[in-house]
C-alpha cells in the first residue's frame, strides 16, 4: 500500500492555480523531500495531505485511505498516524514545552479522557515526554510557557511531540528553517528518529540536508511538478536551476543572460519563462 | 499636479484637524452666544467655602468631635442636644453597609453580565462564523447594552423592580453585559487558529482540542476581561444609588439634598479608596495573568 497516491490533482484558492500533480505515489517508508522556491506549491502540497486544504480536482489517497471519502472521526484516525511539522503550525502558547510536547499523545488509544482533558497525563508518558525534550537539548526549558520560547525552541518542542504522536507518516514543512547549524543537525536526527520505519516527506531548502532526510528528491515549480528523481540523480545544478529562473528578472527573450535551464525531466522550455510580478505569486510556499 | 499618497495623507489629517477645531469653536461660540459660559456670581468665594467644607470630613467627628452639641431656637431655647461622636459613629456604620451594598451590587451585576455575553459573544465572534441574522442581532443587542448608560438602566429598572440593590444589579448586569461581550468577541477572535489546528493534526478529538488549545488560551483572557469589567463598576455602582438604586450613591444623594459637605466629603473618601483598592488589586491580578 502506498503512503501516499495522487491522481490528477488541482489545488486552486480564489480561482488561481497553486498546485497541479497529475500523478504521484510515495511508497511506504520511502524519504521524500520536496525542493522549489517559495510559492512553487510545497507547503500546498503537505496541506493538503494533512487535510487543511481541499483540492479542487482530483484524488488524493494518504495511508490507504482516499481523503474525499472521510468522515470526522476517520479523519482523526488518520491525522494521528499522520504527524506534521508545518509551517505555522503553532505549539499552544500558554501551554508549557513539556504540555506542548504531551498534545502529540493525545489520541493514543489508551489515555483515559479526563486525562487528556485535564491534562493530568500518567507519569510514564510524562517521562517519555521530557525524554523527547531532553533529546533535543530542552530539557531546562520543559516548565517554561511556549511563548516565552524563541523560534528555534519552538520548532524543537514541535518536533518532540510528533515524536510523542509515533506517526506513520510525516509531513515536515521546513522543520529546521529557524534553527543553527547545530540545532539543524539535533532536528534533523529527531525527525529520523520519529520517522523510523514511517514514510517522511520533508520539504527542504538546505541541499546539505537532503541526504539526511531524503532517498528521492521531488522539484517544484510554480505548482508543478519539474524532477521526480532519486536522490543519487540530484546535482547543484539542478537545484540552482529551480532556484535562480524563479528570481531572476524578465529578461527579453534571446537576451544574452535570460535564464535558461536543462535538464529537467519534463524537458520543458524555461528559457523563455517569465515570472510574474511578485504579488501574483501564491503566497504559500 | 498629482498628489504623493503621503501628501494626500498629510492633507487629509490637515482636513480632519481643521474639522475638529471647527466643532469646538462651534461649540464655545454657540455657548457664550447663548451667555450660559459664566462661573455664577463668586466663583472663588464658592471655591473656598466648598474647600473648606471639605476639608473637615465628617469621619473626624467621631473622635474630635462635641459629646454635647446644643441646637437652640432664635429665642435662645434648647431645641435639641446631639452627641456628635455616636451620630457620626452610626453614619459610618451606614456606610460600610452601603459599601457593602455597593460591592454586592458591582459584584452579583458583573458575574450576571459575565453569564448573560457569554452566549452573545459566542455567537458575535467573527472566526466561529455563527449564522449572519444571529450574529448581527447578537451584535445588535451588544451594542445598545453598550450604548445606554448604568444610570439609565437604573432608571428604568428602578420602576420595574422597585427601589434597592436589585435594581442596581440588573443595571450593571444590562449596561456591563455589552462591554463582556465585546472583550469576550475580541479573546475569542485572537485565538491562535494555527495552535488549534495543530492541536487538531495530532488526531485530537474536538474536546481535547478545545481543553488542550482553546480552554488554556481563552480562559486567562476571560479573566482578566472580567476583573477590568468588575473594576469597571465598582466605580459605576457607587453612583447607583443617585437614582435609588442602593449603595453609596443613596448616602451621596441624601448629603447633597441636606448640603451636608463634611459627610459627602467622607463618602467621597470612602468611594476614592474602595476603587483604588479595588484597581490595584485588579491590575495586579491582571498582571499576573499576561
Amino acid at each position: 500500500m502506498p503512503a501516499v497516491r495522487i491522481t490528477g490533482l488541482v489545488v486552486e484558492v480564489a480561482g488561481r492555480v497553486l498546485l497541479q500533480l497529475p500523478r504521484l505515489q510515495i511508497e511506504a517508508g520511502e524519504r521524500v523531500a520536496i525542493v522549489g522556491a517559495n510559492g512553487a506549491g510545497k507547503s500546498t502540497l503537505l496541506r493538503v495531505l494533512g487535510g487543511f486544504m481541499h483540492p479542487a480536482r482530483g484524488q488524493v489517497e494518504v495511508l490507504g485511505r482516499r481523503l474525499d471519502t472521510l468522515d470526522r472521526a476517520a479523519w482523526r484516525r488518520l491525522r494521528c498516524e499522520t504527524g506534521q511539522v508545518l509551517q505555522g503550525l503553532h505549539l499552544v502558547p500558554r501551554l508549557t514545552a513539556r504540555e506542548n510536547v504531551m498534545i502529540g499523545a493525545l489520541a493514543r488509544p489508551g489515555l483515559p479522557a479526563w486525562r487528556s482533558w485535564a491534562r493530568c497525563f500518567p507519569p510514564a508518558l510524562v517521562a517519555e515526554a521530557d525524554a523527547a525534550l531532553d533529546a533535543l537539548g530542552l530539557a531546562a526549558m520543559r516548565h517554561l510557557r511556549a511563548d516565552r520560547l524563541s523560534g528555534g525552541e519552538r520548532q524543537k518542542v514541535g518536533l518532540a511531540r510528533l515524536q510523542l504522536q509515533r506517526p506513520r507518516l510525516v509531513l515536515a514543512d521546513e522543520p529546521t528553517a529557524a534553527l543553527d547549524p547545530a540545532a539543524t543537525a539535533q532536528a534533523c536526527a529527531a525527525l529520523r528518529r520519529s520517522a523510523a520505519g514511517a514514510t517522511l516527506l520533508t520539504v527542504v531548502h538546505q541541499p546539505s540536508l537532503l541526504p539526511l532526510l531524503a532517498d528521492r528528491v521531488l522539484g517544484l515549480d510554480a505548482g508543478r511538478l519539474v524532477f521526480d528523481r532519486p536522490l543519487a540523480a540530484v546535482n547543484a545544478a539542478l537545484l540552482d536551476a529551480l532556484y535562480t529562473f524563479t528570481c531572476a528578472r524578465p529578461a527579453p527573450p534571446g537576451a544574452p543572460g535570460a535564464p535558461r535551464v536543462t535538464g529537467l525531466s519534463d524537458g520543458r522550455e524555461h528559457g523563455t519563462w517569465e515570472p510574474g510580478p511578485a504579488a501574483a505569486r501564491p503566497a504559500t510556499g | 499636479m498629482p498628489l504623493s499618497p503621503a501628501a494626500r495623507g498629510r492633507l487629509g489629517f490637515l482636513a480632519l484637524a481643521g474639522v475638529y477645531g471647527g466643532l469646538v469653536l462651534a461649540c464655545v461660540a454657540t455657548l457664550a452666544a447663548a451667555g450660559d459660559l459664566s462661573l455664577g456670581r463668586h466663583p472663588w468665594h464658592n471655591l473656598l467655602k466648598t474647600l473648606a467644607d471639605f476639608s473637615q470630613p465628617s469621619f473626624l467627628d467621631v473622635w474630635f468631635g462635641p459629646t454635647r452639641l446644643e441646637y437652640r431656637g432664635d429665642g435662645g431655647a434648647l431645641l435639641r442636644v446631639e452627641n456628635r461622636r455616636e451620630v457620626e459613629a452610626t453614619f459610618l456604620w451606614a456606610l460600610a453597609r452601603a459599601s457593602w451594598t455597593t460591592f454586592q451590587i458591582a459584584t452579583l451585576g458583573s458575574l450576571l453580565a459575565a453569564l448573560l455575553a457569554l452566549p452573545l459573544a459566542l455567537l458575535a465572534a467573527r472566526n466561529l462564523h455563527a449564522p449572519r441574522a444571529l450574529a448581527g442581532v447578537a451584535r445588535a443587542v451588544l451594542d445598545m447594552a453598550r450604548a445606554v448608560h448604568t444610570l439609565v438602566f437604573g432608571l428604568v429598572l428602578v420602576g420595574i423592580v422597585g427601589l434597592g440593590p436589585t435594581a442596581g444589579i440588573l443595571a450593571i448586569a444590562l449596561h456591563s453585559m455589552g462591554s463582556y461581550g465585546k472583550l469576550f468577541a475580541e479573546s475569542i477572535e485572537s485565538l491562535d487558529r494555527a495552535a488549534i489546528d495543530a492541536v487538531r493534526a495530532t488526531g485530537a478529538s474536538p474536546a481535547q482540542v478545545f481543553f488542550n488549545a482553546v480552554w488554556p488560551s481563552v480562559l486567562p483572557q476571560f479573566v482578566g476581561n472580567h476583573l477590568y469589567v468588575w473594576e469597571f463598576n465598582i466605580r459605576d455602582s457607587t453612583i447607583l444609588g443617585l437614582v435609588g438604586a442602593g449603595g453609596l450613591g443613596l448616602l451621596v444623594s441624601e448629603a447633597v439634598s441636606l448640603f451636608q459637605w463634611s459627610r459627602l466629603a467622607t463618602v467621597l473618601l470612602v468611594i476614592v479608596a474602595l476603587v483604588v483598592g479595588f484597581d490595584a488589586l485588579s491590575r495586579r491580578i491582571r498582571e499576573a495573568l499576561r
